[in-house]
């Protein structure tokens, strides 16, 4: 990998007016905010250990925005990664016997698995890939305005070391 | 430790608030298509007194869903204290209404807030209303209907936002 994409975590892309931005979270980060919520370091590592990225995407266009997390696309040398929905991650929460306002927070700081958003909203949230990557990555978003289909593209994405 | 730990969590959260660059919260708010009635909302004020959405009919009420973990929750956080000021109690209330913390937590960054805070601790009642994510907030009209949403920060005084307010009040 290059050194300039090692040391690079955040990055910024847009198609026909919606902009998004994607920031590699570290471990320590995701452990001492989730931590901070009511998770064991024990409970919240399956997450932390993931390729977590914080996200934001913003709708500058006068439409009305639709996404789904599920249709996102990271295209790896090996082969093509998806992330793992939130509600899977509430499937393992209740596994491992998580309290419930840690989950809460869990499930509000996630990026929401099917969004639909209006001229002037925009949205944050974190997501993790369902497998981590060796190396850098480009990061398909596919959203809909207007009826058509746009695809939002950031390159050389790399999980936070 | 316990310093330690602290700091260990402030260095998290400021990391997640250094994450993706929070750009300025302007515009106004969308309308809601078809302005059907508001959900209910009855819920403990952060002093334990209940609070009734319905008891507010006869004037606009904005609600805000928010949450201390959130960064552009905290950020839009004192514009709901400044937009208040700009309308008469029988004009407008502010109800934001945290979701999943206790008291504590809440106080520890909202303070004497003048804005009413409520609890919805178990999230039970923020279900009921069509949240996108957090920050989400909304406009219920004098008739108990909703008029306005946004997702995402806002700066509740900004004059696009205050017009939108003072026009639902001739209605």
């Amino acid at each position: 990998m290059p050194a300039a994409a090692q040391s690079r975590s955040a990055w910024h892309g847009g198609q026909a007016g919606v902009e998004a931005t994607a920031t590699a979270l570290t471990r320590p980060a995701v452990l001492a905010f989730y931590q901070a919520r009511g998770f064991s370091a024990q409970a919240i590592s399956p997450y932390a250990d993931s390729c977590v990225f914080s996200f934001e995407l913003r709708n500058t266009t006068q439409k009305t925005v639709r996404l789904r997390l599920a249709d996102w696309r990271a295209q790896t040398a090996a082969g093509t990664l998806r992330f793992r929905l939130p509600p899977s991650w509430e499937a393992e929460w209740a596994r491992r016997g998580v309290a419930e306002p840690a989950r809460i927070a869990f499930r509000w700081a996630q990026f929401q698995a099917d969004i639909e958003f209006a001229p002037g909203d925009w949205i944050m949230g974190m997501a993790a890939l369902e497998r981590r990557p060796d190396g850098a990555f480009r990061l398909n978003i596919p959203l809909s305005l207007d009826r058509r289909r746009h695809e939002i593209t950031l390159d050389a994405l790399a999980c936070a070391q | 430790m316990e310093r330690r730990r602290a700091l260990v969590r402030l260095a998290g959260l400021g990391c997640l608030l250094a994450a993706g660059p929070l750009a300025a919260q302007g515009g106004g708010m969308t309308p809601v298509a078809g302005t059907p009635a508001a959900p209910p909302l009855a819920l403990p004020d952060i002093d334990d007194k209940p609070v009734d959405l319905a008891a507010h009919r006869g004037r606009l009420v904005l609600v805000n869903f928010w949450a201390t973990w959130c960064p552009p929750c905290r950020r839009e956080f004192p514009s709901l204290s400044r937009l208040q000021k700009l309308f008469k109690p029988s004009e407008l209330a502010v109800l934001a209404v945290n979701v999943g913390e206790d008291a504590e937590t809440i106080f520890s960054f909202a303070g004497a807030s003048d804005v009413t805070i409520l609890l919805d601790r178990d999230s039970a009642a923020m279900r009921r209303w069509p949240v996108k994510g957090l920050p989400s907030t909304f406009v219920v009209d004098k008739q108990g209907r909703l008029a306005l949403r946004a997702v995402g920060g806002r700066e509740f005084d900004d004059a696009a936002i205050v017009a939108q307010l003072r026009g639902l009040l001739r209605v």
